[in-house]
Order: structure tokens, then sequence, then C-alpha cells
């Protein structure tokens, strides 16, 4: 608790966070009103709505969940925080434990932005909405990827350490390169993180050729606990210059 | 039991040898001097003893026991590594927070530490708009958190002004006579020599010297001039004796590696009349430049 209360201070203690978070719901906020003012809700159904305005903060989350760490090898700060745990992975379960809540909230955010703005545009515009138990299935897909996306960053971030080197390999591995197997015959490309998200959101194209809601979920929670369990792995092994 | 112990410590990067089978021990209780040239294995030892670096052979050890094992580590060792060592973008104050936090140590704590290292007023500003001075107080601030029995410090005098060496001098004088085990490093002997009680001496990552200042300063280890009724046979008979013999001018001998007594005791068995014996105390600078093997920059 001690170290999750560390982390949490980190976290809230720099502008990066809130401008990272802020940029990415007012990107939110943006999309959601030019799909009310273009298109229709009814034709293309919540998730489309929901996808498109998510784009930048799944960036957004990502690359702060490289930057829980990376900034600590960066600044120098690591050794002071592995000295005050000398078993070292404890702090990487409270850094854990603070992206998934960071996640959450981002995702609660977008939720609130997304069912506050939009719905009601819509709504009053068309009149009606599509059912209430297809947009809570959406917005929960939205909130779990949210956390596993920060969860993912922190993982990349603690296997390469070096800042642009994660952030960049934590985007192109996730947004280039993880969509490609999606290409290969059989059904490769759905344990994947791209389609695996596409799925937990809820993506028709995903959900019906390949896993389902709660599948793709465990998918996209598999590689990034997995990304995670390697670096804490590493980072013990490892000796602290920084 | 010495409160910081390093045995037989060996380090390799690659194909670099940072340590190379390094021993000394550190009590409590007085402040210890750190010194080598850049480069020597300082903070590669430091970190060591903290647990941040693997030895490739050899142990290091706090209150006996491995640094990995601390159960509450920052009330034990209180550390200053780097000047530089702070997320820019965040506060004083909260660089402190996040460590108290972690350490389960109370808030007024840090504003404690805060009006110790005279930051309170620049608490809140972000890191980034400090002096190199600034940083070093802070760093100091971090270092004293947790009232740790022992403080390890590199290079804390690194951007200082003459009245803030003066207070870190005060400051670890201070510390060190509450019983606390405080370990300074430093490439610049002018630095802490006249705050060290103690001074570990290392180059190319092997321990050079271990004294006491006084013992450093005195002419203990260095050489003595001596005169006498036949100085050459007496230059035959030191080396048996495990001295080393050089002739200054025609009638003097420079003897080093031993002491007055054993010179005049020998003297005495071969029945030669000592007619000068006079140690040659060089100044703490030189020895020191003598003992890294550095050139003196004048």
């Amino acid at each position: 608790m001690r170290l999750l209360r560390s982390e949490a201070i980190k976290l809230i203690s720099v502008r990066t966070t809130w401008s990272m978070l802020g940029i990415g719901l007012l990107v939110e906020a943006l999309f959601a009103g030019l799909y009310v003012g273009l298109v229709s809700l009814e034709d293309v159904g919540p998730i489309r709505e929901v996808q498109t305005s998510t784009g930048l903060l799944m960036v957004m989350l990502l690359v702060l969940g490289v930057l829980s760490i990376t900034t600590e090898f960066r600044h120098g700060t690591a050794s002071t925080t592995f000295l005050a745990s000398p078993q070292r992975y404890p702090v990487l379960v409270a850094k854990l434990g603070a992206m998934l809540a960071v996640g959450l909230l981002a995702g609660l955010a977008f939720v609130a932005v997304n069912g506050g703005l939009a719905l009601p545009l819509f709504s009053s515009r068309e009149g009606s909405l599509p059912p209430a138990g297809e947009i809570v299935s959406v917005y929960a897909g939205v909130v779990v990827s949210f956390a596993l996306l920060c969860a993912f960053g922190l993982g990349v971030g603690a296997i390469v350490r070096n800042q642009v080197g994660a952030i960049i390999a934590a985007l192109a591995f996730f947004f280039i390169l993880s969509p490609l197997p999606e290409l290969l015959p059989g059904n490769v490309g759905d344990y994947f993180p791209a389609q695996a998200i596409g799925s937990l959101h809820g993506l028709p194209e995903a959900t019906e050729e390949g896993l389902g809601q709660i599948a793709g979920g465990f998918v996209l929670a598999a590689w990034s606990l997995g990304l995670w369990l390697i670096g804490t792995v590493l980072i013990r092994r490892r000796d602290l210059n920084e | 039991m010495p409160e910081l112990e390093v045995r037989h410590l060996s380090k390799r990067y690659g194909k670099t040898l940072a340590v190379d089978d390094l021993s000394f021990s550190v009590d409590s209780g007085r402040v210890t001097g750190f010194l080598g040239p850049n480069g020597a294995g300082k903070t590669t030892t430091m970190r060591a003893l903290l647990g941040l670096i693997r030895p490739s052979a050899g142990e290091a050890l706090v209150e006996g026991q491995p640094p990995a094992q601390m159960t509450d580590p920052l009330r034990v060792v209180g550390v200053a590594l780097e000047a530089t060592a702070f997320h820019p973008g965040r506060s004083g104050r909260n660089h402190l927070r996040v460590l108290a936090a972690a350490a389960g140590i109370d808030g007024s704590r840090v504003e404690e530490v805060l009006a110790m290292v005279e930051l309170s007023d620049a608490a809140d500003r972000r890191v980034k708009g400090y002096s190199l001075g600034m940083r070093q107080r802070l760093a100091l601030a971090a270092a004293l958190l947790g009232e740790p029995r022992i403080l390890i410090l590199d290079e804390p005098a690194n951007g200082l002004d003459p009245q803030g060496m003066r207070w870190l001098r005060d400051l670890l004088r201070a510390q060190a006579s509450e019983g606390r085990t405080v370990l300074v490093s430093s490439h610049l002997l002018s630095e802490v020599a006249q705050t060290a009680d103690e001074l570990i001496v290392i180059r190319d990552g092997r321990l050079v010297a271990k004294a006491s200042l006084d013992e450093f300063t005195s002419g203990e280890a260095s050489q003595l001039r001596v005169r006498c009724s036949d100085p050459a046979r007496l230059a035959e008979a030191l080396p048996a004796r495990g001295a080393g013999v050089a002739r200054d001018g025609d009638a003097a001998l420079l003897v080093g590696g031993t002491n007055g007594a054993a010179i005049g005791e020998l003297a005495l068995e071969l029945g030669i009349a000592i007619h000068e014996l006079t140690p040659l105390r060089s100044s703490l600078e030189e020895r020191f430049l003598e003992l890294t093997g550095e050139e003196s920059a004048g």
C-alpha cells in the first residue's frame, strides 16, 4: 500500500499525466461531436462511434504506461525508487496497480464524456438509442481495455527501459505489427493485441469472425500481464546504474 | 561489526573491471571520505553497497547483511547518489513526498528535512528550475528523510558554493557526532580534508590506502631523510628490512616504506651513528595525487 501511494503521488505530481489524459478526452469529445453531426447512430451502431473516439486516448494510455517506468530510468529516480524496496518486484506490483487504476479512471472519464455528450445529442436528434445492453457492453469493453493498455505499456517500458525506444516499440507493436497476423490464414491474428482489443470493444468484424468480447479481454490481459512479468523478472536481475 | 563492509568486491562491465578485489570497512560515529579520481570505481562500489548492482565477485554488506535483505531500507541507509536524479517536472516537495510515502514516513518529516536543507521556500517549484546547489541540497534532504543510521553520499559537494560547503561540513560532522555512519565520496581531496576522520583511497577499482586523516597526513607512510656516519652500508642493509632507499645528494638517504624507529634500531645494530632523521611530510594533496598516480596540475 505504501508503494501504491508513492506511485500515485508520482503520477499526479507531474503535468504529463494530466495533459495527456486531458488531450485524449478533448479529442474524444470532438470525435463524438463530429459523429453526432455527420452520421446516424442507428446506421453505424454505438460501437463505431465509440471506437473512433477512443483512438487518441488509447495511444495516450499506452504511452503513459511506458512512461510510468521509463521516466525512472531517464531521470535517474530508479535508484531511489528501488532502494526503498530492495526486492524490486513490489515496486512493479505497485506500478501495475497504479496503471490499472489510471486506465480504469480514464475509461470511466471516457464513458462520462461519451455518455454525457454523445448519447444525449444522438437521442435528441434521432429520438431513440440502441438497446442499453449494447451500449453498456461497449462501454465496459472500453474501460477494461484502457486498464490493460496501461499495463501493456508498463510491461514494454520495463523490458526496454529506454524511453524513446520503449514508446516506439509499444506503439509500433500494438498499432502496426500486431494487426499484421490478421492477414495470415487461420485465426492466429485473433490472438494478437490489435484484434483482441477489437473483440474486447465488441467490434463486429472482430467478434463475428474471431473471439468474443470476453475471450478478447482475456487475450489482451494475457499479453499485458505476460509483458509485465517478463519486465519484472528482467528488472529484478538487472544492475541499476540509473 | 562495521556498519558498512566490502569484501573482495569485484564488478565487471564487459571488458572493464570497474572494481577489482576491493575490501574495506566503515565504522559508525565518524565521517569516512571515499576518495579517488573520476572513474576509480567509487560510484560502482556505493551502488553495490546499496544492492543496486550485483557484484561479479565478493560481497557488500550493510550492518553485516546483504543490502537486498534490508527490511526498512530508508531508515537504515540514506542515500544521495546523483544530484541530477529527479524528475524535472516534479516539485522538490513532491519528490520527497514520493519517497516518504514509499517508506511509510510521515509528511511532517518532509517539511522538517526541507527546512534542514533550507529549501522550504523553493519546495513547490519544479526541480527543472533548481540550481545544481539546490539539487544537491534536495538530494541530501532525501537522504536524511528516514533519519537513517548510515549516510552514503556520492560527491555531495559538487556544485556547492563555499558557504554551502561549510554548511555541508557542519551537517556531516553533526550526523557523525550523533553516532551515525557517514561515507562521502569525492574526487577532490580538499573537499573532504576538513570533514573526514578517515580516508579510503581507491584507484582503478583497487584500494590504494585506508588511513585516518592523521595517519594520512603524517610521515608514517611517506619518506624520511637520513644522514648518518656510513650511508653506503645503511643503504645496503635497509632493503632487507622492507624499506626502499634512494640517495639524496652525496651524504643523505631518502628512505620509504618504514619508520624512524626501525631505521634507528638498524643503525644501532650496525654501529652507525644517525646524524639526522627527518620525516618528509608531503601535503595531503600531494599524497593523494601520489597515491592515485595523478600528476599535479601545477
